[in-house]
């Protein structure tokens, strides 16, 4: 049942909250993402979306070190990343409480 | 930064090879950092899925940070010419079939109408290929000769040669097997698929030259813009023959036109062959308009 509620994690936000600390190149992200948010990122996946974020202004590249290009998360990036992490956090405040109340109301 | 383990080259040979279905651009800009990841993740059959499947949205929404604006257009006219050749091709094949043969379409007016713009749509797309190509074709020709380059020349010299020598192989096929009533439907079929060899490699010769010596500038933008002219004028007459078709399918199923007489004689295989030309007109109009299209934007942007 919880399979069907995976949009939170949809890959192009995972990169960015990945990305919301410091630089990091493939390797980095694909690792991070798979400790602190429990998702498998594919290479195929990976490098679609870093494309697809890049076009869209929310990260950049910088300089590669030894073929490893680390990427940045942009102002624009940063801003997109907070405002979805406000609506998230509000839906998830919301859940919570009104599970809770359902629940007391269930154990009534 | 987290650190990869070390490296295990050459495990990953499946998924090297996904990367391959990638758009040159888009490997050139991720190929090697995608490489260095599966070096240090191992690859193996679900990362080799996994590129394939990606490979195919790069295709159809490639990234614009990528954007190679000349080699965009290049690409654009090299796609128009062979898709708007075969496209020409099916036409023409269309109305020596069915135009040409003696059958009478007065009296059913959509019919009529259709082949009248069929005509007209034709001409304006050879108008817009000679105009728009000539100047690029002249301007490679003459770098070509320029720099000595001898495999270059023979490939634009390919469009002249290709239809002369197809032109010279029908009238001596039509002076050797020919007969009061033309030629037999194998004869004519087999000088039918050889035409389509004759424009495949008419427009190939051009292509082979434009990924060689990479044009660019004023003639490349004009042959693109004449492109998207050719392109619309060749999706004109590919409706018009369809409508025309749909016209004949409805009042003319009589028709014994070579085709009737070699493949169809019943009515379900009439109607099977109408629908395969309307499959294959839409599929070479969609990619025609498609590329075409990538082409004008990349020809406006700046």
């Amino acid at each position: 049942m919880t399979g069907r509620l995976d949009r939170w994690a949809d890959p192009p936000l995972l990169v960015l909250a990945s990305l919301a600390d410091e630089p990091k190149h493939g390797y980095a992200i694909t690792q991070d993402v798979a400790e602190t948010m429990g998702v498998t990122l594919g290479a195929g996946t990976l490098y679609a979306v870093i494309s697809r974020l890049e076009a869209q202004g929310l990260i950049e590249p910088l300089d590669a070190v030894d073929r490893r290009r680390p990427y940045r998360i942009t102002a624009a990036g940063a801003e997109a990343l907070a405002q979805q992490a406000s609506r998230m956090s509000k839906v998830a405040s919301l859940a919570q409480a009104r599970l809770r109340t359902g629940l007391g109301m269930a154990g009534a | 930064m987290a650190t990869p383990p070390a490296r295990r080259p050459g495990r990953a040979r499946l998924a090297r090879a996904a990367l391959r279905l990638y758009p040159p651009a888009w490997r050139a800009r991720y190929g090697s950092e995608v490489l260095v990841l599966l070096d240090d993740t191992g690859g193996g059959l679900a990362a080799a899925m996994g590129l394939a499947w990606r490979a195919i949205p790069a295709w159809i929404w490639p990234p614009r940070q990528l954007h190679d604006r000349d080699a965009r257009m290049r690409t654009s006219l090299s796609t128009v010419l062979m898709t708007g050749a075969m496209l020409a091709g099916v036409c023409l094949t269309f109305a020596q079939l069915t135009q040409f043969q003696g059958y009478e379409t007065h009296g059913f007016p959509l019919v009529v109408g259709s082949y009248a713009i069929f005509d007209a749509a034709m001409v304006v797309c050879a108008l817009a290929a000679a105009v728009g190509g000539l100047p690029l074709w002249l301007v490679m020709l003459r770098r070509a000769r320029r720099e000595h380059r001898t495999r270059e020349t023979a490939y634009l010299v390919l469009p002249l040669v290709a239809p002369i020598a197809w032109i010279a192989t029908v009238a001596a096929v039509a002076r050797l097997l020919g007969g009061p009533d033309g030629v037999s439907p194998g004869v004519f079929l087999a000088v039918t698929l050889l035409g389509f060899g004759a424009a495949a490699a008419s427009c190939a010769g051009p292509i082979l030259a434009m990924r060689r010596l990479r044009p660019r500038g004023p003639a490349v933008q004009l042959a693109v813009r004449a492109a998207g002219v050719a392109t619309a004028a060749i999706v004109v007459a590919g409706a018009a023959s369809a409508t025309a078709l749909t016209g004949l399918s409805v009042v003319a199923l009589g028709y014994d036109g070579y085709l009737f007489m070699l493949f169809v004689p019943t009515v379900a295989q009439v109607v099977a062959v109408f629908a395969g030309y309307l499959a294959v007109v839409a599929a070479l109009a969609i990619t025609a308009i498609v590329s075409a299209r990538r082409g004008a934007r990349a020809a406006h942007s700046r």
